[in-house]
């Protein structure tokens, strides 16, 4: 059993200093993709989170019996196999997100954080604390989606969730629900994120 | 330094993966089989809602069985070649007989395929509604909002694009601010809609 400062630290470090989205700029191809609608981007986080946590699992419980030189292609099989799984069930009981999360869902396998953790954690330590770092790698993921998703949506469209908010009055802004909205607020959320509450932390020590 | 054996490096990884494979496409397979019913239900309802949608008839989101029975009572699906209808035959709410037909075209970034219910006349729409479209999300996937939907109703073309928001006349169509390739796409077909419902009416009516 490993220590309890180290699981912590293995859950808080993906939410914060570690954060795959704004520390190490990973899985951007679906932070600019699906984040113009609450709802998808909801839909996605979980389905990126079930992916991590499981892949992580799967993949450390073998890590002792994947041969070194084809680790990677039995990563791929792995997560695409949970990927399918996600797939497979919001075809069946959600078609609708399924219709408008379209390829993207697919391209989960391709999310380099799942491969980044598969490669950097869970080959190299225990099926728990993998769990605990699969885990907390989608939720910082999901986190940073659903706050660029909420600000995308709502000045984007005027609504969240598909419910009206601003009302009439509002223009929409239509660069928000375009990928160029995307890249805008994530730089903006970076830069409120290092620039601000990361430097207040340093200054703090 | 220890020697690596043959085994070791050339004939485990092989076998490593060969199970590993079977394993895990065992489990998905699985998955695949036991939902495979509900999926071609889902899709079969989809289709129903859309044709039912396109022609203007009323029928409850979310009760399964009574869209299908309204569907049997009012849609007859005309020369099924290969699972898809080459039209469907509609008794209206008005009472009289229109049709509806799928009609596909390109969008902005892949195909956009569409159902579009004609009154009697093959030229008025009923309505039209889009089954498969790959829009940018936000702009051009707006067309499956219900007011660019339900602008067509009761209108023919050929038409002429006019500002969101702007159209009046019979043969306008309203366009979507920022997204005008899809909106100059859905004109397009729009525009052949009636020839392609006239073209399949009539060789099925043979």
């Amino acid at each position: 059993m490993a220590a309890p400062g180290k699981i912590k630290k293995t859950f808080t470090d993906p939410i914060g200093k570690n954060n795959p989205v704004f520390v190490q700029i990973l899985g951007i191809c679906s932070t600019l993709a699906v984040t113009n609608k609450l709802e998808n981007t909801v839909i996605m986080s979980l389905g990126v989170i079930f992916t991590t946590t499981l892949s992580g699992v799967t993949i450390s419980a073998l890590r002792k019996f994947i041969p070194a030189r084809v680790r990677m292609m039995a990563e791929t099989l792995i997560i695409a196999s949970f990927v399918i799984i996600v797939d497979i069930t919001l075809r069946a009981y959600m078609p609708e997100v399924w219709k408008q999360l379209g390829p993207y869902v697919g391209l989960i396998i391709t999310n380099c954080i799942i491969m980044g953790r598969a490669e950097a954690f869970a080959l190299n330590n225990p099926a728990g604390l993998s769990l605990i770092d699969g885990l907390s790698s989608g939720i910082g993921y999901s986190y940073v989606l659903i706050v660029i998703a909420f600000f995308r949506e709502l000045l984007g469209t005027g609504e969240l969730w598909g419910i009206t908010i601003l009302g009439e009055w509002w223009t929409n802004w239509a660069i928000m629900v375009m990928p160029p909205g995307a890249f805008f607020m994530l730089a903006i959320f970076v830069w409120i994120v290092k620039g601000v509450v990361m430097k207040e932390e340093e200054a703090a020590k | 330094m220890k020697q690596e054996s043959v085994f070791s490096t050339r004939v485990y990884p092989v076998l490593f993966m060969v199970i590993l494979t079977v394993v895990f496409i065992s489990v998905v397979s699985g998955i695949y089989l036991t939902t495979k019913e509900r999926v071609l239900l889902n899709e079969s309802l989809f289709q129903k809602k859309a044709v039912l949608y396109a022609a203007g008839i009323d029928f409850p989101e979310n009760q399964p069985q009574e869209v299908q029975s309204i569907y049997e009572d009012r849609v007859t699906e005309v020369d099924s070649e290969g699972g898809q209808p080459a039209y469907f035959k509609i008794q209206l709410p008005s009472g009289t007989t229109g049709y509806a037909v799928y009609v596909r075209g390109a969008g902005l970034w892949g195909e956009i395929v569409s159902i579009f219910g004609f009154q009697p006349d093959l030229k008025t729409f009923t309505g039209v509604e889009f089954v498969e479209q790959n829009e940018t999300p936000g702009l051009g996937a707006r067309i499956t909002e219900q007011w660019y939907k339900e602008q067509f109703r009761g209108k023919s073309g050929p038409f002429e694009l006019v500002e969101e928001g702007a159209s009046e006349e019979s043969n306008e169509l309203d366009a979507i601010t920022g997204a005008t390739r899809t909106s100059e796409a859905v004109l397009k077909i729009a525009n052949k809609a009636a020839e392609t419902a006239r073209d399949k009416v009539e060789k099925g009516g043979k």
